[in-house]
C-alpha cells in the first residue's frame, strides 16, 4: 500500500489565493500556449462586482465565499532523497502551497465590446 | 511587457465602462511563465471540509492511503475520506495575490495596478467524502500471528509476522485514531512494541483466573484490587497480560491511594457465552441460558441483550436455538453484507438484523434507510420482515 503525505508548506498562515471560474475554455491566440500570456483586466464595481475584460469580450461575474475551500497541493516527487524525521525514505508528497476561500464565478454570457459604432446616418 | 495604466484606462473606454462606478485598483492578470493544466499531474486542487481546513491553517498533516487497486481514502487524524476526482465542464483559475473587493476596500485607495500572475488552471479537483475506516484488513492482519502467552513456541521464532503501529499505518486503509480505538475493541494488546491480538482461548485463560480469583477472595466484582491481582496470579501469567484483561474487561479507579477495577458484566457475560457457543454449531436456547447464568462470576445477571452481534435466536425451530454469527466474521461492504445475512436466513426482523448492519450507517445513514435500499419488506404474521431484493444462490 501506498501513502502519500499531504503536509502544510508552512504552520503560521498559508497563502489565501482566490479561484476565478469560467465557463469554457481559453485558448491561446498563439500556437505557444497560455504561459506568459496576457489575459486581461479584472475590475471590481465599488458594489463589489467583479468585471472582467478578456480580448473583445467583458464578463460581469460574483464574488462566491466558498462553504467548502479548497487547498492547492503541488506535487513533490523525490529526487534528492527526501527523509522525514524517522529517517525513511519518503515517497511522493504533496505540499500545501494556499488555501482558496473565495471564488471569482463568471456565468453570465460575455458582451462582446463593440469598437465601431455607426454612426445613425 | 506589462500593462500600464494608460492602457487600462483606454481599454476602459473602449468598452464603455465607466471608471467612477469601478473601484481604483486593477488586476491585470497574466498567465505565470509555468502556468500550465492540473492535467499535467504537477498539482492539484482539493476541496475541503472546514474542519480539514483549519487542520491544515494549523499545521497539520493530511495522508492518501491505498493499494494500487484499491479506492484511494484520505485520512486526517482521526476521520477517513474517499477520494474522487470531480470534473467540472467549467475551467478553474487559481491566482495567488488576488484580492476581493472587500480587502481591496480595506486598503488605502490606490489608483494602481496589481499585476497578477495565475499560478495554473483546472477542470477537475479532489473531492472527499466521509467514509468508514476500513478496518477489517486489521483484525486479519493481527490474526496472522495471535499471541498465545510468552511461553509459546510461536514467540522465539522471529519470522511470524508482527506489526507496529507505524506498520498498520502502512497497510490500513484509516486514519490513526480510528485504527487505536479499533485496536481497543479488539482487545490488542502492545507486547514488546508490535501490537498483538490474544488467541482466544488463551483471552478466556487470563479471565477465568481473574474471575476465579474475584470469586475465591469474595470480592465484589465491582472492586478488584490491582496489587493483590498481579501478587496472586503474577506467578501463573506475565503481571502486564494480567493488568491488561483487566483492562479489557474493567474500568480502572483509584480509591484511597489503591488501584481498583470494576468489571464489566455485560463485557464478561459477553465473552462467556462466547466461550461457550464457539464449540457447538447451535445450541438449545433454554439449555444453554441455563448453563450461561451459571457459568458467569457471583452477581452479574446475563441477558440476550448482551450478544447482539455475536450470536443469533432461531425463534422458528423446534426447540428454539442459538448460535454464533459475529459481525465482524460478515464482509465489509454492504451489497456483501446483505447478501450473506440473506443467504443463512431469509427473512429477518428488524431487531434481529440491526446489530448486523449497524455498523454499515454511515454519518447521516440510519438502519432504516440501509434497509429501505437493501431490502423489500414485507408483513408475515403480523410482523414487518425483511428479505433480500433479488434472488439469493
Amino acid at each position: 500500500m501506498v501513502q502519500i503525505v499531504i503536509s502544510s508548506a508552512r504552520a503560521g498562515g498559508l497563502a489565501e489565493w482566490v479561484l476565478m471560474e469560467l465557463q469554457g475554455e481559453i485558448e491561446a491566440r498563439y500556437s505557444t500556449g497560455l504561459a506568459g500570456n496576457l489575459l486581461g483586466d479584472l475590475h471590481y464595481t465599488t458594489e463589489g462586482i467583479p468585471v472582467l475584460i478578456v480580448g473583445h469580450h467583458i464578463l460581469y461575474g460574483k464574488i462566491i465565499h466558498l462553504e467548502k475551500p479548497f487547498a492547492v497541493l503541488v506535487k513533490h516527487t523525490p529526487g534528492d532523497r527526501d527523509c522525514d524525521e524517522l529517517r525513511r525514505e519518503t515517497g511522493t508528497q504533496y505540499l500545501v502551497t494556499a488555501l482558496i476561500k473565495n471564488k471569482i464565478l463568471f456565468k453570465i454570457r460575455p458582451k462582446p465590446i463593440i469598437t465601431n459604432v455607426p454612426k445613425k446616418v | 511587457m506589462k500593462r500600464t495604466r494608460e492602457e487600462v484606462d483606454a481599454t476602459l473606454l473602449i468598452a464603455k465602462l465607466n471608471a467612477a462606478e469601478l473601484l481604483p485598483a486593477v488586476h491585470c492578470l497574466s498567465f505565470g511563465p509555468g502556468a500550465s493544466g492540473a492535467a499535467a499531474g504537477d498539482f492539484s486542487l482539493l476541496e475541503l471540509e472546514p474542519t480539514l481546513c483549519q487542520q491544515l491553517e494549523d499545521g497539520h498533516s493530511l495522508v492518501i492511503r491505498g493499494d494500487k487497486d484499491e479506492q484511494a481514502v484520505l485520512c486526517s487524524k482521526d476521520k477517513t475520506y474517499d477520494l474522487k476526482i470531480a470534473d467540472t465542464s467549467n475551467m478553474l483559475l487559481f491566482i495567488p495575490g488576488c484580492k476581493t473587493p472587500d480587502q481591496l476596500k480595506k486598503e488605502e485607495a490606490h489608483c494602481n495596478i496589481i499585476h497578477t500572475e495565475i499560478f495554473g488552471f483546472s477542470n477537475n479537483y479532489w473531492e472527499l467524502r466521509r467514509c468508514r475506516p476500513k478496518l477489517k484488513k486489521l483484525k486479519k492482519l493481527l490474526m496472522e500471528n495471535p499471541y498465545e502467552g510468552p511461553d509459546s513456541q510461536k514467540e522465539k521464532d522471529s519470522n511470524c509476522s508482527k506489526y507496529t503501529t507505524e506498520d498498520l499505518l502502512d497497510q490500513i486503509q484509516a486514519s490513526e485514531e480510528e485504527i487505536m480505538t479499533q485496536l481497543q475493541v479488539l482487545n490488542a494488546c502492545e507486547i514488546g512494541g508490535y501490537w498483538r491480538i490474544l488467541e482466544f482461548d488463551y483471552e478466556m485463560k487470563l479471565l477465568n483466573h481473574v474471575t476465579q480469583l474475584v470469586d475465591s477472595e469474595s470480592w465484589s466484582f465491582r472492586k478488584v484490587p490491582l496489587n493483590t491481582c498481579l501478587q496472586e496470579l503474577g506467578p501463573l501469567e506475565p503481571e502486564e497480560m494480567i493488568e491488561h484483561c483487566l483492562k479489557c474487561y474493567g474500568k480502572k479507579y483509584v480509591d484511597e491511594g489503591e488501584v481498583y477495577f470494576e468489571l464489566d458484566a455485560d463485557k464478561i457475560c459477553r465473552a462467556t457465552a462466547h466461550m461457550l457457543l464457539q464449540n457447538a454449531v447451535k445450541f438449545n436456547l433454554a439449555e444453554f441460558q441455563e448453563v450461561w447464568q451459571q457459568s458467569v462470576p457471583e452477581g452479574m445477571i446475563t441477558s440476550l441483550d448482551q450478544l447482539k452481534g455475536l450470536a443469533l435466536v432461531d425463534r422458528h425451530s423446534r426447540p428454539e436455538i442459538i448460535f454464533l454469527l459475529k459481525v465482524d466474521d460478515l464482509p465489509e461492504d454492504n451489497q456483501g453484507r446483505f447478501n450473506s445475512l440473506f443467504s443463512l436466513r431469509e427473512k429477518w426482523t428488524e431487531e434481529d438484523i440491526a446489530p448486523y448492519i449497524q455498523d454499515l450507517c454511515g454519518e447521516k445513514q440510519t438502519i432504516g434507510a440501509l434497509l429501505t435500499k437493501y431490502s423489500r419488506s414485507s408483513m408475515q404474521n403480523g410482523v414487518k420482515v425483511y428479505n433480500s431484493r433479488r434472488p439469493i444462490s
